[in-house]
């Protein structure tokens, strides 16, 4: 079960990121981002098995309940996935800062990158606001996501040491 | 001696690294690859989205469920939280109401008897149906909602989707048993209208924001904040006389806030409206006295005609709207 965790609790945030919660027209950027956060988090957590492939997958999800262009949030998770996964196993609450910068210049960049790709598809400059909106939010809910995900995987908030010395599970 | 470098780059390298990120590239290309055929709107890509779409109706419609009461509690607590003040808004809303119903009436008269003077003909009575909001569209590209109601129930591509409030959009896509709606404020949205009591005639474009933009409303035109915007049905899409929202801005940026809350919606009607000038309405030009100039039109074209107009489907939805309070969208079917 441990080994479908990961893949579990992302599934259910893409369901989630699909249902009508009623949020205003500027929040319509956080509940995907906060997927893409959580295959990041998924990767630099030690043990998350969360493979590169099946975050695609789980992206691909989100644009066909999203009704998007196919491939946009697949790609947003697997670039979430490369950086998570080489940026290092969290280790016990000395790397967190580490991560979340890392997260801030990540999501700098996908927001960035996300606007541009969206103005490119309809060939005119969309509004930014959202999506920086949802990229600033998503800085803010990075500690709750982050340790919410130790949590599940731990039962408590953050790995054990030995279990990281160790190298497994 | 310690390991130079940040963790960044620290991370241990399994010995399959060249497949895996061969794998890994493969995935970005695929990507791009599918971003390339959605835009081209490529009908493979377009088929398989309605399938795996139909396919998850059913989890969506599951999941909706908690957050729709979730919503509608918070609603009813902030309503319970201004109570007074809603009963005595209400009251007043009632007393004007009042007024406008005897009005109405007079008009409704009045109208009846000048339209037996010009033995103008009835307009057809418009079918709908009633669904309910499953999913949102959520990202920078789309404002788009699934609705449970598909092609079983008579659901076709282009149908204006309305609430109690007004337009609130069309339907896109339609699979099996759910159907996608482009919001108003979509960026692809395109809906001709008719602005202020001149009906001075623009286009309500989306913006992906809350408000619509105003375009080609001529310079000259007089339209003011707080007109009322409605359908043309220039386009022959949607039916004219559906009330979209009011002019918001100043004279040169004019917008529309539409009357329908957009970001949470919840019980929508889809109007069986069929582009007119798609319906056969002449019979065929044949040898043998039925052709065109014959009276008697031929069976084919009598069912090209009917089948635009499903209405057996439609009235089984129809039980389905009894369900749900709408009298809005009732009124707006009429109109």
């Amino acid at each position: 079960m441990n080994k479908f965790l990961p893949a579990l609790s992302v599934l259910f945030a893409v369901v989630a990121t699909a249902v009508p919660w009623g949020l205003p027209a500027d929040a319509t950027f956080i509940l995907p981002l906060v997927v893409v956060m959580m295959v990041f988090c998924w990767r630099a957590i030690p043990g998350g098995a969360l493979p590169p492939a099946g975050a695609a997958g789980l992206g691909l999800l989100a644009d066909l309940m999203s009704g998007g262009p196919l491939g946009y949030w697949a790609l947003m998770c697997l670039i979430g996935a490369t950086v998570g996964g080489r940026a290092g196993s969290l280790r016990e609450g000395s790397d967190f800062a580490l991560q979340w910068l890392i997260w801030i210049a990540l999501v700098s960049v996908l927001a960035g990158f996300g606007w541009l790709l969206a103005s490119l598809y309809y060939f005119r400059w969309i509004d930014w606001w959202p999506i920086a909106f949802g990229a600033l939010t998503s800085i803010a809910l990075f500690p709750v996501v982050l340790y919410g995900l130790l949590w599940v995987r731990y039962g408590r908030f953050g790995p054990k040491r030995k279990v990281i010395f160790r190298g497994s599970a | 001696m310690r390991e130079r470098g940040s963790p960044l780059f620290r991370r241990h390298r399994p010995s399959w690294r060249a497949p895996v990120e061969l794998l890994s590239f493969g995935l970005y290309f695929l990507c791009a690859v599918l971003l390339v055929l959605s835009r081209i709107g490529h009908g493979a890509i377009a088929d398989a989205r309605d399938g795996l779409v139909d396919l998850t109706a059913p989890v969506l419609e599951a999941a909706s469920f908690p957050a729709i009461e979730a919503r509608r509690a918070y609603e009813r607590a902030q309503l319970y939280a201004a109570a007074f003040d809603e009963v005595d808004r209400l009251k007043k809303e009632n007393e004007a109401l009042r007024q406008w119903e005897w009005r109405t009436k007079l008009l409704e008269r009045k109208v009846a008897h000048l339209r037996s003077l010009l033995n103008a003909v009835d307009e057809p009575g418009l079918v709908f149906a009633t669904g309910r909001v499953i999913a949102d569209a959520r990202g920078p590209f789309v404002r788009s909602a699934l609705i449970n109601l598909g092609r079983k129930d008579g659901v076709h591509i282009g149908y204006a989707v309305i609430n109690g409030d007004g337009l609130v959009g069309r339907t896109v896509d339609a699979g099996e048993s759910v159907a996608r709606v482009l919001l108003l404020n979509d960026l692809n949205s395109r809906i001709p209208v008719l602005v202020g009591p001149a009906g001075v005639r623009a286009l309500a474009s989306g913006d992906n924001s809350a408000e619509l933009q105003l375009d080609f409303l001529p310079d000259d035109a007089t339209a003011y904040p707080g007109d009322e915007v409605y359908t043309s049905g220039s386009d022959g899409v949607l039916p004219r006389g559906l009330r979209v929202g009011v002019v918001t801005g100043t004279q040169g940026a004019f917008k529309v806030r539409p009357y329908a809350e957009l970001n949470s919606l919840d019980a929508v009607s889809v109007l069986f409206f069929d582009t007119p000038a798609l319906q056969r309405t002449d019979p065929e030009m044949a040898v043998g006295g039925t052709g065109a100039l014959s009276a008697a039109p031929t069976d084919k074209a009598v069912k090209t005609t009917t089948a635009s107009l499903p209405v057996e489907a439609a009235m089984g939805s129809v039980g389905v709207a009894a369900d749900i309070p709408n009298p809005g969208g009732q009124a707006q079917a009429e109109r």
